[in-house]
């Protein structure tokens, strides 16, 4: 066996220069050109029996001789190069025709022919009609009358040699001085034979797995920007932060219209400032200014709505269990907050984990997106309604701040009333 | 459990930097006894580099360009004697804007020195040096967007120029030696920006030129070997006539009646400054 292998071995390594011998003897005189043919006939029994005694030398045999591709069956592949300035359309439709063929490989060339290997064409030879070569470079001494495309090989175009039309290399480049009446593309790299168009076929399962990971990964960090955004705005904005979550929590329906009121009308108050500050000729020089505090805020109240209602959900989970008797051990906003933003997070989690499921996903994912644009503009909404939390109109907060004591925020007392409250009536949600 | 949470954390790295892939891509045409070509040359984003290119190539573009993102052309129409060259949007739009791989998408385009040209350069968001010296211009037309870039014609053009026009949006231009350009008229629009219009080079015809812009900065740099006159047309702009002298509602340069060749320049600009410069 390992004899064997070192004869496939010298036979592979041979071959290419068995190609270039027989170029190079070509076009010298009946006698010369006799003799190549003797070689390729040679050669061309050589590769065929190390091809079924080995069937992974196959693909390098063919390269080193060139084998017309057989004209497909009627509706089968046929590609056709009359116009090859669409160079994207070209190699897609050839990536399509030659992937998973193997040996198998038929392809219609319309008013032309489909080689396979190293091509030459010597100089007193003439090709009618466009040419293709696969696996193989093409080399050009004669004359070829029409458009010439290579797959995964280069063009020499030889002195006193012509081209009458284009030239397309995928995988390859252009060399010589012969003439070019076309236009010459090349493309060192291709993706058309490559394991990658072989390999796409196969991939799906593994994507979808790969793309679950991703998202469930993207919500993960999601989740974690916003935590480190809320912590912050807790850090430095909490009274402000609990004001907007309050008016979330109080007045819901009249947030939620304010924020849909304020979606609508952002674009028009942009322009109307724009607009303003450039008819006030002063205020010009404002502008870039002014563009960037308006994107600013817009931003600002958003996210810090979002956040609010975050905050406002899980200060109500929060206090529902404390009212069921449950022990929290530090009810404070980043609680709440991280709660909250877990909640909402879940939703697209789901999504993350079952999006691949053909309809369900699609479900989850909208139903994700509504519950978070509702909420989104809920937050957005009692920002605005609050003043970005500087008004407390819409909160709830009827007592003075300093009349909040903790029995009035934590009236729902472990002992007493809701310990024993009649059938049939709600937990109060909130201590007031 | 820790190696999973690491892998986990790598993926969306490793789906970013799996689409970020450059291509090499290079298209070329042999002369056939072209003698005039009218090249239309749509950069979108990334570096282009132009220059005169070998007598035996009608025109020539090799080109690294982001393939998830960009496709490039080249179509040569032989009966117009047409060139589309460039990259543009695959149909995804957008720019990558998060790091500077959107930057190594670069361009070289050349042109025959031997035909006359005539150029329509549209550039998106693009770093670019066109230097247009040793070419035979006929027309110029350029239109940037958000762009830097500069403009040379560092030997004087081989063809007479009808136009060269300039529109520039939001974008640092600078066009340098317009006197090798042999142009009977330029045009410059600019919205905003930083504008440096180089008068510099040997001036063989009077020549016209209009610049109208919006907000920024224009410099202008004045040959003395030519008769200079300046009309402005200003809302909020700052002017410095340095070396000129105002006469009626212009300015001109001394002895402007008397040279034999005329540079005639006449701004329309809103807001910013506009400096005028002396060649040295």
């Amino acid at each position: 066996m390992p004899t064997l292998s070192r004869v496939l071995a010298a036979t592979v390594l041979l071959l290419p220069c068995a190609g270039r011998v027989a170029q190079a003897e070509m076009g010298n005189g009946p006698t010369r050109s006799a003799t190549v043919s003797m070689v390729r006939n040679f050669w061309a029994l050589v590769s065929d029996v190390s091809a079924l005694t080995h069937p992974q030398a196959l693909s390098q045999a063919s390269r080193a001789q060139a084998q017309p591709i057989p004209a497909a069956p009627p509706g089968g592949p046929s590609i056709d190069l009359s116009n090859i300035s669409n160079t994207t359309a070209v190699e897609r439709e050839l990536e399509r025709s030659l992937a998973n063929k193997g040996s198998n490989l038929r392809l219609t060339v319309p008013r032309g022919s489909a080689w396979q290997g190293n091509y030459s064409l010597s100089s007193d030879e003439s090709h009618p009609g466009d040419l293709l070569v696969v696996s193989g470079n093409a080399d050009i001494a004669g004359k070829l009358l029409g458009n010439l495309v290579t797959v995964n090989g280069d063009v020499t175009v030889r002195e006193g040699g012509l081209v009458s039309g284009d030239i397309l290399t995928l995988g390859g480049t252009v060399h010589g001085d012969g003439e070019i009446g076309g236009e010459v593309r090349s493309f060192p790299s291709t993706s058309v034979l490559t394991p990658k168009s072989v390999a796409t076929v196969a991939a799906p399962a593994a994507s979808a797995l790969q793309l679950t990971f991703g998202r469930i990964a993207g919500v993960i960090g999601v989740f974690l920007t916003l935590s480190a955004l809320g912590f912050g705005l807790v850090m430095f904005g909490r009274p402000n932060l609990e004001v907007v979550s309050d008016t979330v929590a109080h007045s819901f329906g009249r947030a939620f219209i304010t924020g849909l009121l304020g979606q609508i009308l952002l674009l028009p108050t942009f322009g109307m400032l724009v607009v303003g500050l450039i008819l006030s000729v002063a205020g010009i020089l404002l502008l870039p200014f002014a563009v960037v505090v308006y994107t600013l805020l817009v931003i600002i109240a958003a996210l810090g709505g979002y956040l609010a209602v975050a905050h406002a959900m899980g200060e109500t989970y929060v206090r529902r269990r404390m009212a069921l008797g449950a022990v929290i051990g530090s009810p404070n906003s980043y609680r709440y907050l991280l709660i909250g933003i877990a909640a909402l997070a879940s939703l697209w989690l789901a999504w993350a984990i079952f999006g691949w499921v053909p309809v369900a996903g699609d479900l989850i994912r909208g139903a994700a997106f509504l519950v978070t644009w509702l909420l989104g503009t809920a937050g957005f909404g009692a920002a605005l309604l609050s003043r970005a939390g500087i008004r407390e109109n819409f909160a709830g907060r009827l007592i003075p701040p300093e009349a909040l004591t903790d029995e009035y925020l934590w009236a729902t007392p472990q002992f007493g009333v809701p310990a024993a409250r009649r059938p049939g009536t709600r937990t109060p949600t909130r201590g007031l | 459990m820790r190696g999973a949470l690491f892998a986990l954390a790598l993926l969306p790295w490793a789906g970013m930097a799996s689409a970020q892939s450059m291509r090499p891509f290079s298209t070329f045409r042999q002369q056939h006894g072209e003698t005039r070509l009218r090249a239309n040359l749509q950069y979108a984003a990334g570096v282009l580099r132009l220059s005169a290119g070998p007598a035996a190539e009608l025109y020539r573009m090799d080109v690294s360009y982001d393939q998830d993102r960009f496709v490039p052309r080249s179509e040569y129409d032989a009966a117009r004697g047409e060139v589309l060259l460039g990259v543009e949007t695959a149909g995804r739009g957008g720019l990558r804007v998060v790091s500077q791989n959107q930057l190594r998408q670069i361009a070289h385009v050349s042109f025959s020195p031997d035909i006359d040209l005539a150029l329509d350069v549209g550039l998106g968001a693009v770093d670019a040096e066109l230097e247009l010296g040793g070419l035979r211009l006929t027309d110029l037309n350029l239109e940037t967007g958000a762009s830097r870039a500069v403009i040379r014609f560092s030997q004087p053009n081989g063809a007479r120029c009808r136009s060269a026009q300039f529109s520039a949006g939001a974008a640092e231009l600078s066009v340098i030696g317009l006197g090798n350009s042999r142009c009977d008229r330029i045009d410059f629009q600019g919205g905003v920006g930083k504008v440096a219009l180089d008068f510099g080079g040997s001036w063989t015809a009077s020549s016209e030129v209009e610049v109208r812009m919006a907000m920024g900065e224009l410099t202008l740099r004045l040959p003395r070997q030519v008769g200079v006159r300046i009309s402005l047309d200003k809302f909020l702009s700052a002017f410095e006539p340095a070396g000129l002298v105002r006469r009626g509602d212009s300015f001109e340069s001394p002895g402007y009646d008397r040279a034999s060749r005329h540079l005639d320049i006449a701004v329309t600009t809103a807001v910013g400054q506009v400096r005028v410069e002396w060649e040295k």
